[in-house]
């Protein structure tokens, strides 16, 4: 079988003060030239492979911040998130969901970036906190970032220092919904502009050393 | 060159910072010979927030809300830290009504007990027995649900203020303290009990491993779980007396063997010595009287120059704070020494030699590695 | 305490001395007394133990305080020695030999004041950051606002508010908290 391509898309700069990932029509993104060309089978498959994507969120074991304290209760049987299908994975390789808990030091979101890469598309980030939404209580620090939608396409933000289990499992749920619906489009926004996305990137993370795109 | 020769290749490995096993989000640079670790660097700085340049801007109320994120499971120590140094140097620490003085150990204690709850579940969790982790987290869970009653918040409290504390007791707290906390926790004991030490899987991987010799204690200062394993009776509670700890009734614990298994047999321990001390406290506070002192306006108070150390007994060891005043209305300068700073980078990177690779995670949780408060 | 600092002052010349507590004794000393002074402490008295060591950025004065603070883990006391060092070019001697884990504290008072310590291994090695090339961050003359404007844009909308303005419009002139002017 034939590697499959990064898709080559005309890339332009998000707008000023547009939002960075707007839906983008189409629904589903992986395979559409192995679907049947009848729009309405083609809808149809494409509802059916959303629901099933949505039923299993697995999520990275990463605790990028203070924010992971509470994502461990949520394995455990009081409030149990694997009765919505999700559980928590030990590499990217596994899991299309990334929880960003929280602030992200430059030097940590050099390496989220590139866990982020390694995932398997279709994937998600979850923006947990404050701090990934305007810096928080260390928007005037030298060393975390103030926005992560600059640096990764981020489909939920949940806010809260720190958000309780059941705030998480709110915002699971509605990264759920968006995803049947087929609205969660982050990771297909983050290959249209690549560019952009590098571009900011690079300039804060001046000893930048990784490949261009981590397979 | 002989086949011995290529075996012995050094491979180099990164452990983290995405690794299941890490604690927390840090990472450790080891190189392998076989399957045993020769060398290792501990690689921290991804939660580095700037705290200590942080807190210089702020204004010392202003510098409550950051100041317990410094370390997550246990953000009162460091609350109560800053508000011992400052009220030190403005001479407020006389004004501290008793009442306060009380909670003020009650919540000390309770976030001992959650974070040690934690890492016990954690000791075994890393070596793939899943399900001990699961036990003690909803226990921990049962003590944040007090939290949350006392303070409002589940994980970061904020509870601790200069001159006393936010908030009186609730009515029937104690009660519900006891019925559905402490007997819960200590009806779990026995169940968690059977399921660590008498695990021949658990015994087979921590009795001799990760020992750490005696005469390191003194001279690179190794505090808390990690030197009590070795049958030193050091603890901040005892050797520099701060709150109402003298009051209380607690023997230090120890044991010796100093590997992995004493260290998780001294957390199981403190758990039951916390349980009964939360118990002490609560029979003994005060029913009346302020929980807080007056305080001066916040806005424009200034604290006259000085500086001084203050420490207090985390469930990782001695936590200090250096704080440094000029006269003005924000800090100098704050230095926070967490134990991990020793046990986690120092201590860590001696201990690395020899080990396992399997081994690197369970020792890892048991010196309880706390990145945040290396790099703070 | 009284006679580890009677002792110190036969040996040593002691610029100044201040009890703050009564486990917690406070002596200021010249730069080059420092290391004989920890090592005759360490050899020679209980003060064993070095729990931290720490820079203050006396800018106004163009010197670095550095503070190391010895505890006797034996005796439960504790003797901060302090010392000032100009703050251009600061360099300081290394106590690494003495205690092992003071190379971390130097690698990280390198990083993130410059100060150099010659011959502690690590040095210049990054230990928090990573690929920074501006001034040592904790050194006071870093202002961190102006880094975060350049370096991490913001989210629209967030707005500052001086907590004195804003606590009079609310509650009226004096405002509500606890003030007795």
């Amino acid at each position: 079988m034939e590697k499959r391509k990064l898709p080559v898309l005309p890339v332009a700069a998000p707008p000023e003060g547009s939002r960075p990932h707007a839906p983008l029509g189409e629904g589903c993104f992986l395979g559409e030239e192995e679907l049947p060309k009848a729009p309405a089978l083609k809808e149809a498959l494409a509802t059916i492979k959303n629901w099933f994507r949505a039923q299993s969120l697995w999520v990275m074991a990463y605790g990028t911040g203070c924010g992971a304290i509470e994502l461990r209760p949520l394995t455990t049987a009081r409030f149990d998130m694997e009765r919505f299908g999700m559980a928590m994975r030990p590499t990217p390789r596994q899991s299309n969901v990334l929880i960003v808990s929280g602030y992200l030091a430059t030097k940590s979101l050099k390496r989220v970036i590139r866990a982020y890469e390694q995932m398997p598309s279709p994937k998600w980030i979850v923006g947990l906190g404050s701090c990934t939404i305007n810096g928080g209580m260390y928007w005037d620090s030298y060393n975390t970032i103030n926005r992560l939608d600059l640096y990764l396409p981020v489909d939920v933000y949940i806010a809260g220092c720190m958000p309780r289990p059941e705030a998480l499992i709110e915002g699971f749920k509605y990264l759920m919904e968006r995803v049947k619906k087929g609205e969660a489009n982050g990771w297909h926004h983050y290959l249209e502009n690549l560019d952009w996305y590098k571009a900011n990137q690079k300039k804060l993370i001046t000893d930048w050393n990784l490949p261009d795109y981590n397979w | 060159m002989t086949t011995t020769e290529t075996l012995r290749r050094r491979v180099q490995l990164w452990f983290g910072p995405q690794h299941p096993g890490i604690t927390g989000n840090m990472s450790v640079q080891a190189w392998l010979e076989g399957d045993t670790l020769t060398q290792g660097i501990t690689h921290v700085g991804y939660l580095h927030r700037a705290f200590e340049k942080l807190m210089e801007r702020r204004k010392f109320i202003q510098s409550f809300p950051i100041v317990c994120r410094i370390c997550v499971p246990e953000p009162d120590t460091n609350e109560y830290l800053l508000a011992a140094a400052l009220e030190e140097l403005s001479g407020l620490d006389r004004e501290v009504p008793e009442k306060a003085l009380w909670i003020r150990t009650l919540v000390l204690e309770m976030s001992r007990l959650a974070a040690m709850l934690q890492v016990l579940g954690g000791h075994v969790g890393s070596m793939g027995l899943g399900v001990v982790p699961n036990w003690t987290y909803t226990l921990r869970d049962y003590v944040l649900d007090r939290f949350e009653e006392l303070t409002g918040a589940r994980v970061y409290h904020m509870y601790t203020v200069f001159g006393g504390v936010r908030r009186d007791l609730p009515e029937g707290f104690a009660e519900r303290m006891e019925t559905e906390v402490l007997a819960k926790i200590e009806a779990k004991l026995p169940v968690i009990d059977n399921a660590i030490f008498d695990s021949s899987v658990f015994r087979k991987r921590a009795i001799g491993v990760g020992v750490v010799p005696e005469e390191w204690a003194d001279e690179m200062g190794i505090s808390g779980p990690v030197v009590r394993a070795m049958g030193i009776p050091r603890d901040t509670r005892k050797d520099f007396p701060y709150l109402k700890y003298p009051e209380l009734d607690f023997e230090v614990v120890t044991t010796t063997g100093s590997d992995i298994y004493a260290r998780a047999w001294i957390r199981r321990q403190e758990i039951a010595q916390s349980v009964d001390l939360i118990r002490q406290i609560l029979r003994r506070m005060p029913t009346e009287g302020p929980y807080c002192a007056k305080l001066p306006n916040m806005l424009t108070w200034t604290i006259p120059p000085g500086q001084t150390y203050v420490r207090a007994e985390a469930s990782r060891g001695e936590m200090g704070y250096y704080v440094v005043t000029d006269g003005s209305d924000k800090m100098r300068r704050v230095h926070v020494r967490g134990p991990s700073y020793v046990h986690g980078v120092s201590l860590l990177e001696r201990l690395i030699p020899g080990t396992n690779i399997a081994d690197l995670s369970p020792l890892m949780v048991s010196l309880q590695t706390c990145p945040p408060e290396i790099e703070r | 305490m009284k006679t580890i600092i009677d002792d110190i002052r036969a040996r040593f010349s002691v610029e100044w001395e201040h009890e703050q507590r009564a486990d917690l004794a406070q002596i200021g000393v010249a730069p080059g007394t420092v290391v004989p002074l920890l090592t005759w402490m360490k050899l020679h008295t209980p003060f064993v133990q070095l729990n931290h060591l720490s820079v203050v950025d006396w800018l106004e004065d163009g010197e670095f305080q550095l503070t190391y603070l010895l505890t006797d883990p034996h005796g439960h006391r504790s003797l901060m020695v302090c010392t000032r060092i100009p703050r251009e070019e600061a360099t300081m001697e290394s106590v690494h030999e003495l205690w092992p884990q003071a190379v971390t504290y130097e690698q990280e008072i390198n990083e993130m004041f410059g100060i150099h310590f010659p011959g502690s291994p690590r040095q210049g090695v990054p230990f928090i950051l990573e690929g920074w090339d501006d001034l040592p961050p904790m050194r006071r003359d870093f202002d961190t606002v102006a880094y975060m404007h350049a370096h991490h844009p913001s989210r629209p909308g967030r707005e500052h508010v001086d907590p004195r303005v804003y606590v009079g419009k609310v509650f009226g002139e004096r405002g509500y908290l606890h003030d007795d002017d």
